[in-house]
């Protein structure tokens, strides 16, 4: 009974977690070159030159920044070709990466 | 083949970026690839897996590895523990392979190249950028790059072997970066 009772919390809460997207979140990292995770940004999500340095910069001045959003298996995708060109980056769920 | 150092990756033409490296500089791009090549290999499984498992891409590897310098080159994806060593376990062997086949294109090119001259196309550029990254990446590890400054660096002194990584590691930067500045130069 309380294993039931567990699962029907644990669906309820898949249900109002549905809807918060995921994201990728890019991390600073003293190895990598600025114009290298530049170069990263435009190649892989196609973003011009202008959007990927700001982001660029956000990473390095703040520390982290997100660089896309939507479902989960879409940022699993993208982690895994950032950390294929070695980019240090994360997946989270909305609300905790922010 | 030149004896002159080299002066980066130049573009020529729509699709070829090309740079010239002396004997020296060529040895020791292919030493550190090869070396790339075997810190990964050292990650592959032996035996006790699932054949089946094994063909499509999953791995008995849930947890990051011991190693620090494998540990940087195949990262996390989560900060939670368990939904990282799910994601790793489905992706690793993925991620393992495309980081050997960078450092494997980079080796080839430049065993290929007897006077020096490396002439790379625009893949061909990405999986050298990708293979200059893990390498500084691998020798960032061992320099404690994280935590130590680059004037620390700078000052130590010329006994220190450090010293010398520290000089590839700087050279590696710049080539990498002359690459980066190649592929995104529109003219």
């Amino acid at each position: 009974m309380v294993k039931t009772a567990e699962k029907i919390e644990e669906e309820i809460r898949a249900i109002f977690s549905a809807d918060r997207p995921w994201v990728t979140i890019v991390w600073d990292d003293p190895v990598n070159l600025m114009t290298y995770v530049t170069y990263v940004l435009m190649e892989l999500f196609g973003f011009s030159k202008e959007k990927a340095t700001e982001l660029m910069l956000k990473v390095h001045n703040e520390g982290k920044a997100i660089v896309s959003t939507g479902s989960r298996e879409e940022m699993e995708h993208d982690v895994a070709r950032l950390h294929e060109f070695g980019l240090w980056a994360t997946i989270a769920q909305g609300d905790e990466a922010l | 083949m030149s004896e002159k150092s080299t002066q980066g990756f130049h573009r020529h033409g729509s699709n070829s970026y090309v740079a010239d490296f002396s004997p020296s500089e060529r040895e020791v791009l292919i030493n550190l690839s090869s070396q790339i090549i075997e810190l990964l290999a050292e990650r592959v499984d032996h035996g006790h897996e699932d054949p089946l498992a094994a063909m499509v891409g999953i791995t008995s590897h849930d947890s990051p590895p011991e190693d620090d310098v494998l540990r940087r080159l195949l990262p996390n994806a989560y900060e939670d523990e368990f939904d990282a060593s799910e994601f790793r376990r489905y992706t690793e062997s993925t991620l393992r392979n495309k980081k050997q086949a960078h450092a494997m294109a980079m080796r080839m090119y430049l065993k290929s190249a007897e006077d020096g001259t490396v002439d790379l196309d625009h893949d061909a550029a990405n999986a050298w950028l990708g293979a200059f990254n893990d390498i500084r990446l691998a020798l960032g590890v061992r320099l404690k790059v994280e935590t130590q400054s680059h004037d620390e660096l700078e000052l130590l002194s010329p006994d220190d072997p450090l010293r010398g990584v520290y000089a590839v590691y700087s050279w590696l930067g710049w080539l990498q970066e002359s690459l980066v500045l190649a592929l995104m130069d529109e003219a």
